[in-house]
């Protein structure tokens, strides 16, 4: 239905932090939208983790995050008139629905000459530049721009391709990773060639570097913030997450995500000091595994507590790794640096997944997920319309199912008799898409969530240790 | 000429039904077969490995089942259906296997194949989403690793002449599929699609020695064949991403049309452009996989600074072929959840619209069950155009 | 001796026969039904009657719909969506666009002054997007078909169907029910769900004016109105919205043997008998 809008409930969110993510991302999208009018800046549409932030900060270029805006629209369920526009453009619904609502926005913007009316939180500024991505990670990241140019020809493009070696249990990546290496750099380096031209500025290195170490000390606060989450009861879950994947995603390579940070650890450490959790009797503990969240339905993370169910960790947007451990090369070149660091970050879980029969980075990564937070079950949410990060999701849950069974039972032998033996962690898939809300029903959602929950229920009580 | 002694009517035909039943003969004499998805793989180098490239197909007539155990529902149909397909056994004799990164679809999948089909060798290809020198090397780079893993699985070296030679054959092959296209360029053509469809099809099933003796067989048919196998209709050309069956260009044919070429993936977009033999094997495979094949997956820069230049710097190969086959219309079929012929849609159309050449675009699933509702859109838009 | 033409167009729900003269002389509208396979020449049957001519006195047949192919005693096949485009330009000159919502499918069509297709989208098979989607909601809140739409209209707060799929909105409508929402609201929330979905394809095309509602949908008042309201826009009904695609081929028919004779050529014709129409 056009008419999508309903009152919505503001969601409950379990730290301050995470509550004041609301009003801070409110302000960087009418801060882009100020800058546009001042002409100070540029600005340049931008995906998250293409670790180029800290050359656009060095370079005072301002992000406008495009995928952050879509699920803004979603979040306000807002999105459907913007899809709805982009389809009687002639794109697929079924195509990436932030793309689809970005490009209908962007069409309805350029058509009026200014932003459409009621614009969630004042609209998407238009931008000077974009910067697209062709890396393995994401087709409509290297069209979405692409198409977006039909209705901006006069915006360029910078497209930069950024891979990663994929995993083959039988091959050791590094032999591979140094022409990926030297591919990145010359990729980076292009991309600050395309930033001066269009800014007029030179790039100074220094702050470059600056901008790098501050963004590695925040991937390592991250990290240990996010640690503090398998406290028990844990004091933080997902649907607190998915707020605070904002600085992480889009606010990298800033002292402000940085401070974020510090806030929100030392929130973390005095809840867990109080024993104060999510939930206040904590049944189970469950990891989401997988899949991004449909924004306009957050409020599920609070049904899932309120069944005793919270979410110490998830995979999605913890777009940080421990840094120490990639065994970065030491290099005077801060564009180096962030090549390796990227290549670190993809292949981090690849050791790992080796020494495991059956194992594969993705799986491995929930493996250590599943002990380091203690988890009880796993939930993944399959967007019908992100092949980016929805493909491989079942097949990882049967592998996982596999190689994996952390959990004692006792089953009936052939005579009769009790004997020990291990079963898998349950696992539970949600349908429907990040903004599309005509792909959700919550009754059938919520259904599905009790029943995981009764599965919970019964592998707790035959649990043997 | 389409009696008993004809090539196209009988072989063809036989291993477009029963697709890799020659393959099942080769494994079982001993040979080396390794299968790929998409165009973007090169198949020299599997040749020159002495093993056999064998393209895996879907089935629009098979129902996905065992595959949705698996993968998810949202992957492209037509990946859906060959992995489907490989994992009933249809392809059991494969050894190995050779995923590019062709599309979210294929990459995002490559564990859930390599690990469900488990063969003794699996080969994920990068490729770059772009076109600069840098890519180039990059690109070379991978297909040397592309290589090594080959001989690592063969056990022993791969030689320049080896690859020298292998993309001579290949080229062979693409440019005698040229001379076949050529048999379309009259009216009516004395070639038909459906006809084409099946060579394409059954050419990438074959070793390419035998395929290049196939196609020297069709075109001696080919050349002493009288009459048109067609009457004189709408000439169509068909753009998209893979096309492995004869059935949408059937129901086209069926229709009235003629359709005289084809810029899909397993049509000229894969068997027209060619290796340079002169370069250095790997730049030359380079050179041709990445910039040559022309896949919306590919970032192409916008160096015209418009978006009318830009289209016809992306499509302009499009307009060319319409032209030197003479098209009246083009039908633009394109697969529900593909990502990067999809997002193309309202670009191409501007550009068919700018060559002033009718178009009838398509979004469907990879199946027969959606043929009848298609069938309908055909029809009016044959009527369209003819009007 | 007058020369006359027949068109019939063989929709999935209903069988539609148009017998034109140099006007209309006779239009009959029967059931498709898959027991009533037969009833396709008994339309056309009826139609004769009706017109008082002998079949041998048709010149020229063209069957269009879904089951056209079907047809033994049609001479020509053509779409439904060229026929609609013709029927409906000769009963409305002035119109543009054509969108045309049937028993399972619809499409929309932008047409010239002549009557001629210039573009053209239609849905795939799905019930969402086709009047079987107020049947189906129509038999689940045990409302008589004939009446949703005047029941819509009376809602003066439609219900908010989000779900494009049949068997989700039929949850809501029964959850909106269970709620205590007014049954004329969940009843216009419906057609507007289906409105959604028939004006986000017609999208595809411009939509130039006149734009002129046909097919089973626009015999349906509610749903007239809500896809008037969500193009903003007011739509013209034909008097009987069920035969243009008949009238069409009838029409196209007509052409089709002027064109002939200018030509100089003659045009292959069945023979005039009422066969059994096998539609499969």
């Amino acid at each position: 239905m056009a008419e999508q809008k309903k009152k919505h409930k503001k969601r409950r969110t379990a730290t301050r932090a995470a509550a004041s993510i609301g009003p801070m991302v409110k302000e960087f999208i009418a801060g882009t939208v100020r800058a546009q009018r001042e002409g100070a800046q540029k600005l340049a549409y931008s995906f998250i983790v293409c670790h180029h932030e800290e050359i656009l900060r060095a370079m005072d270029v301002l992000p406008i995050w495009t995928e952050n805006f879509a699920g803004v629209c979603g979040a306000k369920r807002d999105a459907e008139r913007f899809l709805q526009r982009a389809e009687s453009l002639g794109f697929s619904r079924s195509l990436c629905t932030y793309a689809l609502c970005g490009l209908g926005f962007d069409h309805w913007r350029e058509e009026l000459g200014e932003m459409p009316p009621d614009a969630p939180w004042g609209g998407q500024a238009r931008p000077d530049f974009m910067i697209s991505t062709g890396q393995i990670l994401c087709d409509p990241r290297a069209k979405w721009y692409q198409a977006a140019q039909q209705y901006m020809p006069d915006v360029p493009i910078y497209n930069i391709d950024l891979p990663y070696p994929l995993y083959h249990p039988d091959r050791d990546h590094r032999e591979e990773l140094p022409y990926y290496h030297k591919y990145i750099v010359e990729e980076l380096k292009g991309l600050i060639a395309f930033v001066e031209e269009q800014t007029g500025k030179k790039m100074d290195y220094e702050r470059l570097w600056e901008r790098v170490r501050l963004s590695d000390k925040t991937w390592n606060l991250i990290e240990a913030t996010y640690d503090l989450r398998s406290a028990i009861p844990c004091p933080m879950g997902t649907g607190d997450a998915m707020n605070t994947m904002v600085p992480i995603n889009f606010m990298m390579a800033t002292q402000d995500a940085y401070d974020f940070f510090l806030n929100l650890k030392q929130e973390l450490e005095e809840k867990i000091k109080k024993k104060e959790g999510v939930v206040e009797n904590e049944k189970y503990r469950l990891l989401w595994g997988g899949g991004l969240p449909s924004w306009f339905a957050l409020g599920d993370f609070n049904y899932f507590n309120s069944k005793g169910a919270v979410f110490p960790a998830e995979t999605t947007y913890r777009m940080v790794a421990p840094i120490a451990e990639m065994n970065i090369p030491k290099t005077d070149d801060p564009v180096e640096h962030l090549a390796w660091r990227w290549l670190g970050y993809w292949t981090f879980w690849y050791d790992k997944a080796r020494q495991r029969k059956g194992g594969e980075p993705d799986v491995e990564r929930l493996i250590n997920y599943i002990e380091r937070y203690k988890i009880d079950g796993v939930v993944m949410h399959e967007a019908f319309s992100c092949r980016t990060w929805h493909v491989g999701l079942i097949w990882q849950l049967h592998q996982l199912a596999k190689i994996y069974k952390p959990i004692p039972v006792l089953r009936l032998g052939k005579d009769g008799n009790k004997t020990q033996a291990w079963r898998e962690n349950p696992s539970l898939v949600l349908e429907s898409d990040i903004i599309d809300i005509t792909s959700y029903s919550e009754v059938d959602t919520r259904n599905k969530i009790d029943a995981f929950i009764d599965t919970l229920e019964s592998v707790a009580k035959s649990r043997v240790d | 000429m389409n009696g008993k002694n004809s090539v196209i009517s009988s072989r063809v035909e036989a291993l477009y039904r029963d697709y890799g039943k020659r393959a099942k003969e080769l494994k079982d004499e001993g040979k080396t077969l390794i299968g790929y998805v998409c165009s973007f793989v090169p198949v020299e180098m599997i040749s020159a490995a002495g093993c056999i490239p064998f393209r895996i197909r879907g089935d629009i007539n098979e129902p996905v089942t065992k595959g949705d155990t698996v993968l998810e529902t949202i992957v492209c149909p037509f990946i859906r259906s060959c992995f489907d397909l490989a994992l009933k056994g249809k392809y059991d004799f494969l050894s190995g296997i050779v995923i590019p990164h062709g599309c979210d679809s294929m990459t995002r999948s490559y564990s859930t194949w390599s690990y469900s089909l488990d063969l003794p060798y699996a080969y994920f290809l990068n490729i770059p989403s772009v076109v600069k020198p840098a890519s180039f090397e990059f690109f070379a780079e991978e297909i040397k690793t592309y290589k090594k893993t080959l001989e690592a699985f063969i056990g022993h070296e791969i030689t320049e002449a080896d690859i020298s030679q292998a993309i001579k054959l290949h080229n062979a092959y693409r440019n005698k599929i040229r001379t076949i296209y050529d048999f379309r360029k009259s009216d009516p053509p004395m070639v038909s699609g459906v006809e084409i469809s099946k060579i394409l099809t059954v050419g990438t099933s074959l070793p390419v020695e035998e395929a290049n003796a196939l196609l020297d067989e069709i075109i001696e048919e080919l050349k002493t064949r009288s009459e048109p196998p067609l009457k004189t209709g709408k000439r169509i050309l068909v753009d998209g991403a893979c096309v492995d069956h004869a059935g949408l260009v059937k129901l086209i044919e069926e229709s009235g049309a003629s359709v005289v070429a084809e810029t899909t993936c397993n049509g000229m977009r894969d068997t027209f452009p060619l290796t340079d033999e002169q370069e250095d094997p790997f730049t030359g495979l380079a050179r041709r996989y990445l910039d040559k094949i022309n896949c919306p997956k590919t970032y192409r820069e916008n160096r015209a600074g418009s978006f009318e230049g830009n289209i016809a710097d992306r499509f302009g190969d499009i307009g060319r072929y319409a032209e030197h086959f003479h098209a009246d219309g083009a039908i633009l079929y394109v697969y529900k959840y593909c990502d990067p012929f999809g997002f193309e849609v309202p670009a191409r159309k501007a550009y068919y619209n700018a060559i002033d050449l009718p178009l009838l675009w398509i979004e469907d699933l990879y199946s027969s069950g959606t043929m009848g509702q298609i069938k309908t859109r055909i029809q009016a838009f044959l009527e369209m155009i003819e009007q | 001796m007058a020369d006359y033409f027949a068109g019939i167009d063989i929709g999935s729900t209903m069988t539609k026969v148009v017998i034109l003269g140099d006007e209309i002389i006779a239009t009959v509208i029967g059931p498709t039904g898959v027991e009533q396979r037969r009833l396709a020449n008994k339309v056309m049957e009826e139609a004769l009657s009706r017109a008082g001519i002998p079949f041998e006195d048709i010149t020229y047949i063209v069957s269009t719909g879904y089951g056209r192919i079907n047809v033994p005693f049609a001479d020509k096949q053509v779409t439904e969506i060229s026929c609609h485009a013709k029927g409906v330009s000769r009963l409305v000159p002035a119109a543009r666009t054509v969108i045309d919502i049937g028993g399972q499918d619809s499409k929309a069509i932008r047409i010239d002054a002549n009557g001629r297709t210039k573009d053209f989208v239609m849905n795939d098979k799905c019930a969402a997007g086709s009047g079987r989607f107020v049947e189906i909601i129509a038999d689940c809140l045990g409302v008589p078909l004939q009446e949703m739409g005047t029941v819509s209209l009376k809602s003066k707060n439609p219900a908010s169907i989000s779900s494009i799929c049949t068997i989700w909105a039929q949850q809501e409508v029964t959850a909106g029910q269970a709620k205590g929402r007014p049954i004329p609201d969940l009843v216009a929330g419906v057609h507007r769900s289906l409105a959604d979905r028939v004006v986000r394809m017609a999208r595809r095309i411009p939509l130039e004016k006149e734009i002129v509602l046909t097919g089973g949908g626009a015999k349906n008042a509610g749903l007239v109105a809500a896809v008037s309201h969500m193009l903003q826009t007011a739509l013209l009904v034909p008097e009987e919205p069920l035969i243009t695609g008949a009238l069409g081929a009838a029409s196209l028919g007509r052409n089709m043997v002027e064109k002939a004779i200018k030509k100089g050529i003659s045009l292959e014709t069945k023979k005039r008998v009422l066969d059994v129409v096998q539609i499969l």
